[in-house]
């Protein structure tokens, strides 16, 4: 392949793909993510390819396999261009009729189309689906316009040409101030200004620094870096080249970690193209400016998603933290000044710097700029992947585009953050999605988990929930950590098990307050918020608890009792065949009774049950 | 001569030389911090937390770990604040439940000043404080024993929980354990979560206790780097 030695031969180079490509009549964007590959996309690219091929339209019509659209629970998704055409739920036997059909005629195959859950109707193209109507898709939106296997995708959508910008125009210190005034904060968990941490990088002394991307994504249910990472690895790689620029770096790290081979696989060929292109390497578009990138595989603990934690997994040691009175900035990967940022935090770099940063800092609220990629899963009709313009309230998030709660009943509350992280309760859904405005509410942006809870869901087992997972991923070695999150786990399962004392909540916020305070690194300092927001804003659950023993969401096993409800009953004998444990008695047409001493609160019957009859108290 | 820096602990004005950490600073001055990992003369892990202090930095308290803070001139710290005791207490409190029958967690906990124990016993004999380890990585340069497992399951094992060839039989790892040393005749029970009255008699000079070391007997148990008793094998 020719390399681009120059701006004018990567304009050129687009120019050329752009020409190329005016022969097809028609695109067939297909999503071939982790989740829709789950589904068999892979199959469903290959029929629709050969169905092309049989009915002589090769040349005419453009498949691109694209990364994660972020809808995954509707995959395999389909997009038609022109006409913007939705389709969901593929299968390969679907291929035929698609192309026979749509791709021919111009008709519409109804079956295949997404039906709203919130209004039922049938919905014809992309834009118009609610859950994607009320986001702003800054940087999702590009996974549907690039096939991550090909460099000539995102050349042609113009990628590179911030970079180039940034070569032929731009300073570092200039980069830096671009940054800095669009108000870009790290999309990791802290939400960082990233101009300051390029600036501290810029500045410390020595001439080896290195740039780092954190992909490590150890948080349960979070996935929006792989999203990004999996379907449009060039601009992660763009975005860290502008940084290596501006803190004067020569190399960069993509950490990622193992149970993610589809994005490592694409970034190893996002990073092989680049370099054969000369993108990466020597002299970069004439310049004098070198850079190139590795990836390191992550060793699969949360906790080396940690700055010093992961630098420390890079050179080949134990992934622990250690003390960080200097920053990492400064004092980082072998000891060298280091710039880590998130996989999203880079992905915003390369439009403002085309784009500029008073466009960026337009979106947002006063102290949160840009938008912010959230997992929304939980009691709600849609889940995904969702990408909001900061500022958007809790609110919008469930109701707009979650499309409110899956059963109908009210939404509880919403667990934002991940899983150290906070509660928050409806009456704070006015919230908008902010650094600072949550984290003041009790909980974070965190990674972007956002988990909506329904009426039985009870807060203290989701307290206990959070516990259990960060004792199973605390390194151990800082005493506050290992002790305060095992013994306020201690505290959460007494209290869901019937054993809870009064003075037990007093503790629980002491000790709480004890690990945030004291901890080593950020796990231990927000290993509380669970279980602390839970007792700020639930504390009359936890009271239930512990004075009345009762469990007010009916989910804590040895605080509830089965009965059966003899208005509703109808006698139907379902529960007692279906009772694993024979507790279920009666005669034959009688209402039955639960024999407590042999029930195992299993639940069975309850679900069973067609005339939710059997009650929980 | 090494070149000096001044920083202000708890109101004292030291000349402390650059490196050192505020930790080592304090304690050659008389200004006592407890702390137990820390193990003389190697790198500091900050594990047990017992040596945090408040850093003013722009106005803005920080809570962070003196053994890992390294002095820089006109520093600002306070190592005996309220905010400090209290969080200290609390630590040690977790440290002495999980060890109730050692001199050393009992002495710690003394001097940090916890009164009662407000979690369920536990009989551990290993606090992972990690001074062996460090004393036989760092010192010694051997890998004889290592820390394995994350978070409740942290152990210190010999690789392969084999006695390892690299043992030189030393000694120093016993030496600094805290807990080798003859346990105190009237030991904390399970269910009788409280201090018994050999502990709360010392207590009572500790309440009238300054932040200035007075060699006071509690340090020989954590083996507090300023008391004449405590092991001093590794120095040179
Ligand atoms: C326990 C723990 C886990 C973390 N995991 C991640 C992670 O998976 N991905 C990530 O980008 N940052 C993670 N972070 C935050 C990083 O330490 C770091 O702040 C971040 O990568 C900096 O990038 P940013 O400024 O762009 O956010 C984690 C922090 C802690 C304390
Ligand atoms: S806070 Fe937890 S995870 Fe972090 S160093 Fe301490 S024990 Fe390890
Ligand atoms: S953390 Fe400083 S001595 Fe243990």
């Amino acid at each position: 392949m020719n390399k681009i030695h120059s701006l004018d031969r990567l304009r050129n180079f687009r120019q050329g793909i752009i020409d190329q490509r005016k022969k097809f009549a028609a695109t067939m964007i297909i999503c071939g993510g982790t989740g829709c590959q789950a589904s068999r996309s892979k199959d469903v690219i290959e029929a629709i390819q050969n169905e092309l091929a049989s009915q002589g339209l090769t040349e005419k019509v453009h498949v691109r396999a694209t990364g994660c659209h972020g809808f995954c629970e509707q995959g395999p998704i389909l997009v038609i261009e022109p006409g913007n055409i939705f389709y969901c739920h593929l299968t390969p036997e679907d291929a035929q009729e698609i192309v026979s059909k749509t791709i021919q005629k111009n008709e519409i195959i109804e079956r295949l189309q997404y039906k709203d859950p919130v209004s039922g109707n049938r919905i014809l193209t992309e834009a118009e689906i609610p859950f994607y109507r009320a986001q702003n898709r800054l940087l999702l939106s590009m996974n549907r316009l690039v096939n991550p296997g090909d460099i000539e995708d995102y050349i042609a959508i113009g990628g590179y040409s911030a970079l180039g910008k940034t070569l032929a125009e731009l300073s570092p210190d200039a980069v830096i101030q671009e940054i800095t005034a669009a108000g870009l904060r790290g999309r990791g968990g802290g939400g960082f200004p990233t101009g300051k941490k390029w600036t501290e990088t810029r500045n410390a002394d020595g001439d080896e620094k290195y740039v780092i991307c954190n992909a490590d994504e150890g948080d349960p249910g979070a996935y929006m870096d792989r999203c990004v990472l999996e379907g449009n690895p060039h601009l992660v790689i763009e975005g860290m080249m502008i940084g290596a620029w501006a803190v004067g770096a020569f190399k960069g790290y993509i950490y990622v970690r193992n149970e993610y081979p589809l994005a490592v696989k694409n970034t190893r060929i996002a990073i092989q193209q680049a370099r054969d292109l000369g993108i990466l390497g020597e002299n970069i578009f004439g310049s004098s400016f070198s850079f190139d990138i590795e990836i390191a595989r992550g060793g699969g603990a949360f906790v080396c998603g940690e700055s010093t934690a992961l630098m420390a997994s890079i050179e080949g040691k134990v992934g622990e933290p250690r003390a960080k009175d200097v920053h990492t900035a400064v004092d980082g990967l072998w000891h060298k000044p280091t710039t880590l940022n998130n996989v999203e935090t880079w992905a915003n770099v390369p439009a403002i710097i085309h784009n500029g940063s008073a466009w960026f800092a337009a979106m947002g609220s006063k102290g949160s700029k840009g938008t912010k990629i959230l997992a929304l899963t939980g009691h709600i009709k849609n889940t995904g992947l969702v990408e909001v313009e900061m500022g958007t309230t809790l609110n919008s998030v469930v109701f707009d585009i979650g499309g409110g709660s899956s059963d109908g009943k009210a939404v509880k509350a919403v667990q934002t953050g991940g899983p150290s992280g906070g509660c928050l309760p409806v009456d704070k859904f006015h919230l908008p999605v902010d650094f600072d405005e949550l984290y003041a509410a009790g909980s974070m942006i965190g990674s972007g988990g956002f988990v909506v809870m329904g009426q039985n869901t009870c807060m203290v087992d989701v307290a206990k929930y959070f516990l259990t997972f960060l004792q199973d991923e605390s390194c151990g070695k800082c005493v506050p950590c290992r002790l305060g999150i095992d013994r306020m786990l201690e505290i959460v399962t007494d209290i869901t098990e019937g054993r809870g004392k009064p003075e037990q909540l007093d503790l629980l916020e002491e000790l709480g307050a004890t690990t945030s305070e004291t901890s080593l690194c950020g796990l231990g300092k927000t290993a509380a918020n669970p279980a602390l927001s839970t007792l700020r804003y639930f504390r009359e659950e936890y009271e239930a608890h512990i004075h009345n023993k009762k469990c007010p969401a009916g989910m804590c096993q040895a605080l509830i009792t089965y009965q059966i409800d003899s208005e509703t009953c109808t006698a139907c004998g379902a529960c007692m065949t279906a009772c694993p444990y024979k507790a279920i008695t009666g005669e034959k047409k009688q209402i039955p009774t639960i024999q407590l001493e042999l029930c195992q609160k299993c639940g069975i019957c309850r679900s069973e049950c067609k005339f939710e009859s059997i009650q929980v108290n | 001569m090494t070149e000096k820096v001044s920083v202000t602990i708890d109101g004292a004005i030291i000349r402390a030389p650059k490196g050192l950490s505020i930790l080592d600073a304090a304690l050659d001055h008389g200004i006592c911090i407890p702390h137990l990992c820390r193990v003389p003369a190697i790198s500091d892990l900050g594990a047990c937390r017992l040596c945090i202090v408040e850093h003013i930095q722009n106005g803005r308290s920080k809570v962070t770990t003196s053994c890992t803070l390294v002095v820089k001139e006109g520093m600002v710290i306070h190592s005996n604040t309220e905010k400090i005791k209290r969080l200290r207490r609390n630590i040690a409190e977790l440290l002495v439940a999980e060890a109730p029958n050692s001199r050393a967690v009992q002495d710690v906990a003394m001097r940090c000043g916890v009164k009662e124990v407000r979690y369920p016993f536990r009989n551990n004999n290993c606090i992972l404080c990690g001074r062996c380890v460090r004393i036989c990585t760092g010192r010694l340069g051997e890998k004889a024993i290592g820390f394995v497992g994350r978070g409740m399951d942290r152990r210190v094992v010999a690789p392969f929980d084999l006695k390892s060839k690299l043992c030189r039989e030393c000694g120093w790892c016993s030496d600094l354990c805290p807990m080798t040393m003859t346990p105190c005749g009237g030991p904390m029970h399970k269910g009788q979560e409280r201090l018994c009255t050999n502990c709360e008699s010392k207590q009572t000079s500790l309440d009238q206790m300054t932040g200035y070391c007075v060699a006071c007997y509690f340090g020989k148990g954590f083996q507090c780097e300023r008391h004449p008793e405590r092991f001093t094998g590794i120095e040179e």
